[in-house]
């Protein structure tokens, strides 16, 4: 599959059994590293209408990858279920900033965090724990009314809410195998996981960044998709940006140009503009700088900003961007007002010894498309490729015979589930398990791994999907011809491993 | 009201549902509205409270809106003629001002015109009238119509003004015209629903367009073709193959003749529709060539318009600048021009000389901008200087008037027409435009070109990969021939323009409850254009009487009986040709869910090759003598090739 990172030698299980990272968003936090003190207020140029909401916390480990790792390398259940803890180990709660004042969101709460605004404008979802005690749980906040509710709750820990269309919302929730990405209604029933990832002994964290308005989820992870490498290599690894429709189906890698984002730390922070001649751009960070991504480049685009670390961005609706940012490691992270296209940070608001980061403005947005689930009522999904040879890495000059899948066992080992004919044209039609971390090798004839996939994905129960290529890239559609896989049969090759089926 | 548009004022007469039209609704003048009707789509009709009954209205004057398609200067450049195909007439303004001049009634659903080397005379193409109408440019009067062709679309002058060439969308042929007469003096063979035409500013060569590929076999890649005339010789000199090409549109040729571009859609109609995403169902590319991509004789490179998270859907009108440096096309179903820097163009054409038909990568390196005109644009027209390019946007009768300098639209000329927007123009909109399918990629009109069919089969997901393959069926006059679908399985429009297109074609959340209450009133509202095989009142050919009666036999040609369910007229029964029922009539695949399929109407069957539910019929004639070895679909073998011909001749007045 074209998203997935295709190597062209076999390649190990990078970062299969490693202890994985917990990302929030793109940054993490801890008391390691004291904060430096700020200046406090709002600049005079500020709108004082602007009404912005801030997590705010005395410590902040930055950037993700540096140190969030180090208690997760045991890499067992047990010790995850308080990874969301280890974010925030001096404490977080919630700011609403507006015309040089900081008050309290919700002070009734022990810690508040993760705040993202609703589409009119009048309530947010925010990740809180009512004592120190408790986990982390989903609540919603009708602003004018301060009028609270418990939106999902349960054993474990809940991170990250947005907004979905059709009064869904979507947030990562701790298991046993990381941090993975559920939806459910306003309600907080019809509880949906979304990504299959990881394994027990393998643990994925996965955290949703913003809904495009597309209805697309951006979501952030690991690179290679699949594999917990975020803390474990200096060379590979590090966060990248995905995509998944709001029932879980389409995993795919936003871009495929990987490797130059891995030279720069990954891309992690992603939003989509809304305002001026960027609208419709992702925008991220790799750290010290920010990038974007665009509709018409299949590669990423620069971006204008000063040096400095970022650690989130907001809109503001004259279009100009709310973020926050340090100039460097030993100063906190304070609000800036940066022009779009200039090189200047115009301080905004700071509170001496707290790291002000990941703002959302207060402000009605336009809702994003909803999306219709096409899901079939299976247990397994059916997947084809067009041509096996198509690839970014290289078109590959003869076809492969054969592709093998396989799936992720609970102790992190790669299961093999079979192999299928690749026809002549380099198509072939499989059926998979359904939600289950699966990945592919194309084989010669004589059994050797003429590509493999480093990462893993999934497929979701009832899902139908083509690729074009092996790791084609997003920019690469199909080309109008009937698979020849087809012409012999239009029953995919059983490669799900026992599961139900499908009629 | 001008003059003109008062000799076509509509008396209604029938359901509003009935006579509001596609791109053609002109062609039904007399209607009568029911006041809920009216109500519900917020018409223009009205109702009359005196009258006993509700449902009847009052004759009320309707005025047609506008939908200009096409724009020409006067010779001298200080006039505009706007071709509007809705209201069926040409307005004529000030280039300069937009101030409308003169509104001239030229025929029912005009889709092409041309003026003639002096300029004194415009002809005008009546799709539904099969008319050319020609215009005296100085009295701004009709002053002959000509009958021509069926579904006259484009026309084109030659450069001594003494010949006429017109693109017959039904007959898919060019007729050569005496310009001074109107007589037919030659029918050119084009491609499969010829459309558009444009002359070499030489006079050297006439190159016509077709919106259906041409016919082929089974589940193949749709070829279509620009036809090259030569207009002296009055012959067809080449066939320039467009590869993958299926609705193909304007063509326009660079002033010295060396660059030419053509605006077309690339569909993936063999690919299993499993998403939208990643160009999956349709890419809006144009096609350049000649001399100047420095590739070869017959050299020509399809360019895609599109990028990786937006679509330019539905390429239709272009135009080259006198430089040669930017090449514009309209997007229709996007409502945006597309402006195309050649120099980069030709640099990246030969920097990827594998081509990249399919790269949606590409555009970033040529395209320049996008420039958001009015609703549905169309033809464009670029002023002498190439200054000033000018937009017809159909679907909200303006003019946009764009700064070629700035990329920016400097001026919008309002056309004179409805002020008010009905509701069946509401869903006329929604019906042409992209924007509610997954990142804009494709409207109803992808597949329904001109709201008719595109004749192609397409591979629909829900059944699986590869299975349930369907033919696209017509759009006209569906309205009482529920339920929809080859199996039946939506007893309405709303249904299938609702929730079955929402999950399966647009994968996106599509319209609210009034928009699809506006999209089904239009849908139920397409008329069925004229049938070009009956004769005025309801007489038939002997031929046709001789099929009519094949059609009701009740006994075979060896005096047995038909069983009454297998009778031609048992299924395909009723005004539409159809009981509305499923049937197992053995035409089924082994790839197929069920050999149950929906008896499609007969309306204009004779345009909408191929046939069967899967379209393996390549014609009619197949439909028996291939398809029907045991005589499930109704007693055939029994019949000789005449016999076939006849019931065929017959069928084809439907």
């Amino acid at each position: 599959m074209r998203e997935m990172g295709w190597l062209l030698k076999p390649a190990p299980l990078a970062g299969i059994g490693c202890a994985a990272a917990v990302l929030l968003s793109g940054f993490a936090m801890q008391n390691s590293q004291a904060p430096t003190a700020s200046r406090s207020g709002v600049s005079a140029g500020a709108s004082p209408s602007l009404e912005i909401i801030v997590s705010a916390a005395p410590g902040v480990m930055y950037p993700p990858e540096a140190g969030a790792g180090a208690g997760h390398e045991a890499g067992v259940a047990a010790e995850r279920k308080s990874a969301a803890d280890k974010l925030y180990p001096d404490g977080v709660h919630l700011l609403l900033v507006q015309a040089s004042k900081a008050t309290p969101l919700v002070p009734e709460f022990a810690a508040s965090a993760d705040a993202n605004v609703s589409f009119d404008g009048k309530s947010i979802l925010f990740a809180g724990k009512k004592t120190a005690a408790d986990h982390w749980q989903i609540w919603e906040l009708e602003l004018a009314g301060h009028k609270l509710r418990k939106v999902i709750a349960g054993d474990g820990d809940y991170l990250h809410p947005l907004y979905l269309p059709g009064r869904r919302l979507v947030y990562s929730r701790q298991t046993g195998h990381g941090l993975e990405l559920e939806a459910a209604l306003y309600d907080g029933t019809e509880q949906l996981p979304l990504t299959h990832l990881g394994a027990d002994d393998a643990p994925v964290d996965v955290m949703a960044e913003d809904v495009l308005e597309d209805g697309r989820i951006l979501f952030e992870t690991g690179f290679p998709l699949g594999t917990a490498s975020v803390v474990s290599s200096a060379s590979s690894g590090h966060p990248e940006l995905y995509l998944v429709y709001s029932d879980g189906s389409g995993v795919e890698s936003y871009r495929c140009d990987h490797q130059e984002a891995q030279k720069l730390g990954g891309r992690w922070g992603g939003r989509q503009l809304s305002y001026g001649s960027m609208a419709g751009d992702v925008l991220f960070t790799h750290g010290r700088t920010l990038g974007r991504f665009t509709s018409p480049l299949s590669a990423e685009a620069s971006v204008v900003a000063p040096a400095a670390e970022y650690a989130g961005l907001a809109e503001a609706s004259e279009g100009n961007w709310v973020v926050s940012a340090r100039r460097t490691a030993r100063q906190s992270f304070s609000l800036m007002e940066l022009r779009p296209g200039t090189k200047r940070l115009k301080p905004l608001y700071a509170q001496a010894g707290m790291n002000l980061v990941e703002p959302v403005i207060v402000a009605p947005r336009t809702t994003p498309r909803r999306h219709p689930t096409a899901l079939h009522p299976w247990t397994t999904a059916n997947l084809m490729a067009l041509d096996v040879r198509i690839s970014r890495d290289g078109n590959l000059a003869a076809v492969p015979a054969e592709v093998r899948v396989e799936t992720l066992g609970a102790d992190g080992r790669a299961v093999d589930l079979g192999t299928a004919p690749i026809a002549e044209d380099g198509s072939y039609f499989v059926t998979v398990p359904g939600d289950k971390p699966i990945r592919f090798a194309l084989l010669n004839a004589q059994g050797g791994i003429v590509r493999a996939q480093r990462g893993w994905f999934w497929a979701r129960a009832g899902e139908q999907r083509i690729c074009v290529g092996c790791h084609s890239g997003p920019e690469q559609a199909p080309e109008n011809r009937i698979p020849a896989v087809l012409l012999k049969t239009t029953v995919p090759v059983n490669l799900s491993g026992g599961a139900e089926g499908q009629k | 009201m001008s003059r003109q548009l008062s000799a076509s004022i509509v008396i209604a007469t029938v359901l509003l549902a009935v006579f509001a039209g596609p791109d053609m609704r002109a062609a039904s003048r007399t209607a009568k509205s029911a006041t809920q009707a009216a109500q519900a789509t917020g018409s223009v009709a009205s109702t009359d409270a005196s009258q006993d009954d509700p449902d009847e209205v009052r004759a009320v004057p309707l005025e047609q809106y506008a939908s200009p398609v096409e724009l020409l200067f006067s010779p001298d450049g200080a006039w505009l003629y706007v071709l509007c195909q809705e209201s069926g007439e040409v307005q004529v303004l000030d280039a300069s001002s937009g101030r409308m001049l003169k509104r001239i009634a030229v025929g029912r659903v005009p889709r092409g015109f041309a003026l003639s080397p002096r300029g004194d005379k415009l002809y005008v193409t009546s799709s539904w009238d099969d008319r050319v109408a020609v215009v005296d440019t100085r009295l701004l009067r009709v002053i002959a119509t000509w009958r021509v062709g069926a579904e006259p679309t484009g026309i084109a002058v030659d450069r001594t003004g003494t010949r006429l060439f017109v693109a017959n969308r039904i007959s898919s042929d060019v007729a050569v015209l005496d310009a001074k007469t109107g007589s037919e003096l030659r029918r050119l063979v084009a491609g499969r629903g010829a459309s558009y035409m444009t002359m070499a500013a030489d006079g050297s060569r006439l190159l016509v367009t077709h919106v259906y590929p041409n016919p082929r076999g089974y589940r193949t890649v749709p070829e279509s073709e620009i036809t090259i005339i030569d207009p002296q010789t009055t012959r067809v000199v080449e066939r320039m193959p467009l590869h993958s090409i299926a609705g193909t549109f304007h063509v326009a040729l660079s002033t010295d003749g060396r660059l030419g571009v053509v605006a077309h859609l690339h569909p993936k109609n063999l690919v299993p529709l499993a998403h939208v995403e990643h160009g999956w169902i349709f890419g809006d590319t144009i096609t350049v060539f000649g001399p100047d991509l420095g590739m070869g004789p017959g050299s020509a490179v399809e360019v895609p318009l599109d990028e990786l998270d937006r679509y330019f859907s539905y390429p239709f009108g272009v135009a080259i600048s006198p430089d040669k440096r930017r090449i514009y096309i309209t997007n229709a179903g996007s409502d945006v021009v597309t402006v195309v820097d050649v120099r980069r163009l030709l640099a990246y054409i030969h920097a990827h000389p594998g081509g990249f038909a399919e790269n949606l990568g590409a555009s970033a390196y040529y395209v320049e901008a996008h420039i958001a005109v009015g609703a549905n644009p169309r033809g464009v027209l670029l002023s002498r200087d190439g200054r000033r390019l000018y937009v017809a946007n159909r679907l909200d009768d303006t003019v946009s008037v764009v700064n070629t300098a700035s990329n920016r639209v400097d001026k919008t000329f309002a056309l004179d027409g409805p002020k008010t927007i009905s509701a069946l123009r509401k869903g006329e909109r929604i019906f042409y435009s992209a924007r509610y399918s997954f990142q804009g990629q494709i409207g109803c009109t992808n597949c329904h070109i001109d709201s008719t069919f595109d004749g192609l089969t397409w591979d629909l997901e829900p059944d699986g990969f590869g299975i349930g393959i369907v033919d696209n069926r017509l759009l006209e006059d569906i309205r009482n021939t529920a339920p929809y679908k080859w199996n039946g399985s939506n007893p309405n429009i709303q249904t299938e323009c609702g929730v079955r297109t929402e999950r399966y074609f647009w994968r996106s959340q599509n319209y609210n409850d009034r928009q699809l209450a506006d999209l089904t009133l239009y849908v139920r509202s397409i008329p069925a254009r004229p049938n070009r095989w009956r004769l005025p009142n309801g007489q038939m050919t002997p031929a046709q009487e001789r099929g009519r009666a094949l059609f009701v036999r009740s006994v075979d040609n060896f005096g047995k009986p038909i069983a009454v369910k297998n009778r031609c007229v048992y299924c395909h029964s009723g005004p539409m040709g159809t009981d509305q029922k499923s049937f197992d009539v053995g035409t089924g695949k082994k790839t197929d869910p069920s050999g149950l399929f929906d008896t499609p109407q007969l309306t204009n069957i004779a345009l909408t090759a191929p046939y069967l539910h899967d379209g393996s019929a390549r014609s009619l004639e197949e439909i028996w003598t291939v398809y029907n070895p045991e005589d499930r679909h109704g007693r055939t073998n029994d019949l000789t090739k005449d016999e076939l011909n006849d019931l065929i001749e017959y069928l084809k007045t439907r």
